[in-house]
């Protein structure tokens, strides 16, 4: 018999990872909450540094994943712990048992709201990452006019390394998705001026550095180094910003027709509400905590549990993809010494 | 009575004698000193207070109720204040009721100030004397009631939960030897009473003890060993009084008439706040008040150590404990003997010399900005038409959330309002003054004042408790109404103006420490409450109310540490499990929505959602 293999989220690491269990000749189960597959990339419009349209990414996986069995619009009820293996209860009334679990959960945004000096929810041209991306993806948004723009900034880690927010961690991937949002905004209306506001830029990944000189050379983007001290709103509705440039020892103020806040990464909420019933542990970035941080770390700490993508910390595209196809080949190995 | 000894001396009164003549100098020198660091005028009010009628009888009444009685300590734990009134009140009748007793019996021994207290071996019962009289009888009853307190004292000692007190203070050397020997004193004196009480009489104590000694210890020459016990117990009081924290019981003496005369903390070390220093009673309230307390950490910055740390003159504890203090004043609210924990470190912190002091001098103190009637005003004549000055503050600036609403109810409630500073303004004063830099803050609340005085308003509106504190306290406005919106809106709907619908939402409150404590605004935002939904209180709230541990008030507590103090302020708000959770101080209000799992908002929020009609005149 089959051993069942139940993969939890049905993103771009779920979808990955499926893919590859079936290439290795097992039936893998995904459950996804929401009412399509893809997770967060789904509603992404490009991703950096080649601006691969997100929709091909996602319709790719997707359609490797499609032999396994997949339930939307489905969350798990409880878990019951059995001798070798786990009794899981989804919410359409199917029940799974199952000795092999891949936690695929991801990461939730960061709810801006709750920096509230940045007035999101308050101001009327304030909105996050996501909202732009979505903008960008043709979904009208009353907050970002589709016309014309003057001046757009966009303010990094909103939410990410900040103790404040109670989020002490890099969310990794803003500062570059940053750079990408103010390419796209900067071809889309060519005489804006786009400000990007950061503490530090993270340029890690492959050409990424080229991306960000280019974004300054190329698109005339002015990166300040300082974190806006304060929003406000004028009579006009128009977003004023006061922020200090750091480099130059100066206090600014500009007025923005849209602010975009990179909300940063933090452990999905769903993630923490199944990982408090299997359970599983959190590290002490919030995320979930995986056996070795070097050696193991798409292994639980649970026996026949694994983890793959950004519910153990902050991740990239292709990291996740990495290491869900990683995951798989250690979840083919688990089983093969099951027998 | 008759005496047994011609000379009304024996060389064992010696102890106390000698321990009672020096903590009588240490204290009256000590008094003239703490009088002498008063500023002039400070000491001439103090002097005029003594002899005015009215705060003579507060002073008189204050004193018995606070020293004696203890009614503050009653009002916390009953057990607490029987242990302290007991000893306290006891203590004082034994001292009252023994004078009364070489008054009638040998008043020719009066001037002899030992004579009362070892009254008993002097003297020796006759017929006359009407055995078991009502003397005899109530110096038994307080040596019991004294007794039990001490029993308590040593009970408290090893579990003070029961009492209330989760946590009490380390005893220093001192502490520890001044409270053995207070500890000491009460049985000895039962014990030397006891062995004489067949010459000199007693009542159902000494007496009945007695017959148990006689029956294996028929000697009296032993009476006299224990005599000297008692004695030295006293003079090792005495005389190590003034290094423990014993010292609290002169100087709160000295304490309340000085506070009833209104005279305030102006030197760090010297004058009225040395007075608090030593009448901190080292009783550990604090210690469970404190909200940087949470996992058992920083109690030893809690009040009860800096001013154990002020006698001792530890300036480098000093500086850290004043530092660190989130100024909540939740010790102040509590200390039975009024401490002010907050008020003393805003003063210590003044002692310290800056090389950089701010000039503010070329700020314009500009109000040609302010504009009333900007808007259509159409609320009722009266008090609702009045020119209402804004100011939002910079922490309100933070949350635009909070002034957004709040001008949303101005102009539903049709007010005459302008905002004064929609694009940055003046700071009210408040961090510097927290910080200790007084003038820096005086030049700001100057710059302000000139502002406020030339808009022209009647009302000046705030949002910000930290900002309305310092209104209240240090700005002199020429009749301006100074008012935060939990007031404001409170009168709105008290008048009938604004209408918010009700629901049955359950909210629970946040008293913010400058609102609440600060400045004892503690109905109006319930009222406000009521009107939209259900109220359900905290667990521990109005005065005892628990820090957000988002304030201003410290300048050295990181991030990491005031995390636990936010989730334990937020434990405790939502034991009745409220909906929502409403406060009145953008700081609170962005310390808590930040790790609360249910939302918070402020008070305007809340009024401004629950109001869909406008008022039209």
């Amino acid at each position: 018999m089959k051993e069942n293999i139940l993969i939890i989220g049905g993103g771009i690491a779920g979808l990955e990872a499926a893919a590859m269990l079936l290439r290795l000749g097992h039936s893998p189960i995904i459950i996804e909450k929401s009412d399509r597959l893809g997770g967060h990339v789904a509603s992404w419009h490009k991703l950096f540094p080649d601006m691969t349209p997100a929709k091909d990414v996602v319709d790719r996986l997707t359609a490797e994943a499609s032999g396994a069995n997949i339930f939307l619009n489905t969350e798990i009820s409880f878990v019951n712990k059995l001798t070798d293996s786990y009794n899981i209860m989804l919410s359409n009334g199917i029940s799974i048992i199952t000795k092999v679990i891949l936690v695929t959960m991801g990461f939730s945004l960061f709810d801006a709201a709750k920096k509230e000096e940045y007035g999101y929810g308050v101001y009327d041209h304030v909105v996050t990452n996501r909202d732009l991306e979505q903008w960008f993806n043709g979904k009208d948004d009353p907050r970002i006019d589709n016309s014309a723009m003057n001046a757009v900034g966009f303010v990094h880690c909103v939410g990410s390394r900040d103790e404040k927010a109670k989020n002490s961690q890099c969310s990794k991937v803003c500062c570059i998705t940053a750079v990408k949002q103010a390419i796209e905004v900067k071809q889309k209306f060519p005489d804006a001026s786009v400000y990007c506001f950061y503490m530090d830029l993270r340029m890690f990944g492959k050409k990424f550095e080229d991306f960000y000189i280019s974004a300054q050379r190329d698109y005339g983007i002015r990166f300040i180094r300082g974190r806006v001290s304060e929003v406000s709103e004028n009579i006009e509705g128009r977003v004023v910003v006061k922020a200090e440039d750091t480099l130059s020892g100066k206090p600014l103020k500009v007025t923005l027709d849209l602010l975009v806040l990179m909300a940063g990464m933090v452990c999905g909420d769903s993630c923490t509400k199944v990982a408090g019933m299997i359970p599983l542990p959190v590290d002490s970035d919030g995320f979930l905590k995986s056996k070795d941080n070097i050696f193991d770390v798409m292994e639980s700490p649970k026996e026949g549990i694994f983890y793959a993508g950004a519910c153990t910390g902050p991740k990239t595209v292709p990291e996740t993809l990495a290491e869900a196809r990683a995951a798989a080949l250690d979840i083919h190995l688990y089983i093969n010494g099951l027998e | 009575m008759r005496e047994r000894f011609l000379t009304g001396y024996n060389d064992f009164v010696l102890p106390f004698s000698l321990g009672l003549i020096f903590i009588i100098s240490y204290c009256v020198v000590g008094m003239i000193r703490i009088l002498h660091q008063l500023p002039a005028e400070d000491r001439k009010r103090f002097f005029i207070s003594l002899v005015t009628p009215a705060t003579m009888w507060k002073n008189i009444k204050d004193i018995f109720l606070k020293c004696l009685i203890h009614v503050d300590i009653w009002k916390r734990n009953k057990l607490l204040g029987y242990m302290h009134s007991s000893i306290a009140f006891g203590w004082f009748m034994l001292i009252v009721v023994g004078h009364i007793e070489v008054f009638l019996y040998t008043p020719h021994r009066v001037k002899l100030f030992y004579y009362p207290i070892f009254f008993r071996y002097f003297v020796a019962e006759t017929e006359s004397t009407m055995r078991g009289s009502l003397i005899f009888f109530l110096m038994d009853l307080f040596l019991l009631i004294v007794l039990s307190g001490i029993a308590l004292a040593i009970i408290k000692r090893v579990r003070s939960v029961m009492f209330g007190m989760r946590r009490t203070t380390n005893p220093s050397f001192f502490d520890l030897v001044g409270q053995y020997s207070l500890w000491a004193i009460f049985p000895l004196r039962l014990l030397a009473e006891a062995f004489t009480a067949d010459i000199s009489g007693g009542s159902f104590l000494t007496k009945s003890l007695n017959y148990v000694f006689t029956s294996f210890l028929s000697n009296h020459a032993n009476m006299l060993p224990a005599w000297w016990a008692y004695s030295c117990a006293l003079g090792i009081f005495f005389f190590v009084l003034p290094f423990t924290r014993y010292m609290h019981i002169p100087t709160e003496i000295l304490l309340i008439p000085m506070r009833n005369a209104g005279i305030k903390i102006r030197n760090a070390r010297k004058g009225f706040a040395k007075a608090e220093v030593y009448s901190c009673p080292s009783c550990g309230l604090c210690i469970d008040a404190c909200p940087m307390g949470v996992m058992k950490a920083n109690i030893k910055d809690t009040t009860v150590y800096l001013n154990r740390q002020i006698r001792r003159r530890n300036e480098a504890r000093i500086e850290e404990i004043s530092d660190k203090c989130l100024l909540c004043g939740k010790c102040t609210a509590i200390c039975p003997v009024g401490v002010e924990g907050d008020k003393l470190r805003i003063a210590q912190r003044s002692i310290r010399k800056y090389n950089l002091n701010p000039d503010y001098s070329n700020i314009p103190a500009d109000a040609s900005g302010i504009e009333f009637a900007a808007h259509e005003v159409t609320a009722p004549s009266g008090r609702a038409r009045e020119k209402i000055l804004y100011f939002a503050g910079c922490m309100t600036a933070l949350t635009p959330v909070i002034s957004k609403a709040m001008e949303s109810i101005l102009k539903k409630a049709g007010a005459d309002y302008a905002f004064m500073d929609r694009d940055g303004g003046i700071c009210c004063g408040r961090p510097m003054f927290m910080s200790g830099r007084f003038d820096a803050a005086r030049m700001l609340v100057e710059k302000n004042t000139e502002i406020i005085k030339a808009s022209g308003a009647d009302v000046l509106l705030l949002s910000c408790p930290i900002c309305y504190k310092i209104f209240r306290e240090k700005y002199h406005l020429d009749g301006i109404r100074i008012i935060h919106h939990t007031e404001y809106i409170a009168g709105l709907i008290a008048d009938g103006i604004l209408k918010p619908s009700s629901d049955d939402t359950k909210y629970v409150y946040h008293d913010p420490c400058e609102l609440g404590r600060g400045c004892g605004v503690y109905e109006a935002p319930r009222e406000v409450i009521k009107s939209v939904g259900t109220l359900v209180e905290a667990q521990k709230n109005r005065k005892e109310s628990i820090c957000c541990g988002g304030s201003l008030g410290s300048l050295t507590l990181g991030f990491d540490k005031r995390r636990a103090m936010t989730e334990n302020a937020l434990a405790n708000l939502v034991t009745e499990s409220p909906d929502i959770i409403v406060t009145a101080c953008p700081l609170c209000r962005s310390t808590f929505n930040r790790y609360s799992d249910r939302p918070v908002e402020d008070i305007a929020e809340t009024i401004d959602r629950k109001i869909t009609k406008t008022v039209k005149s």
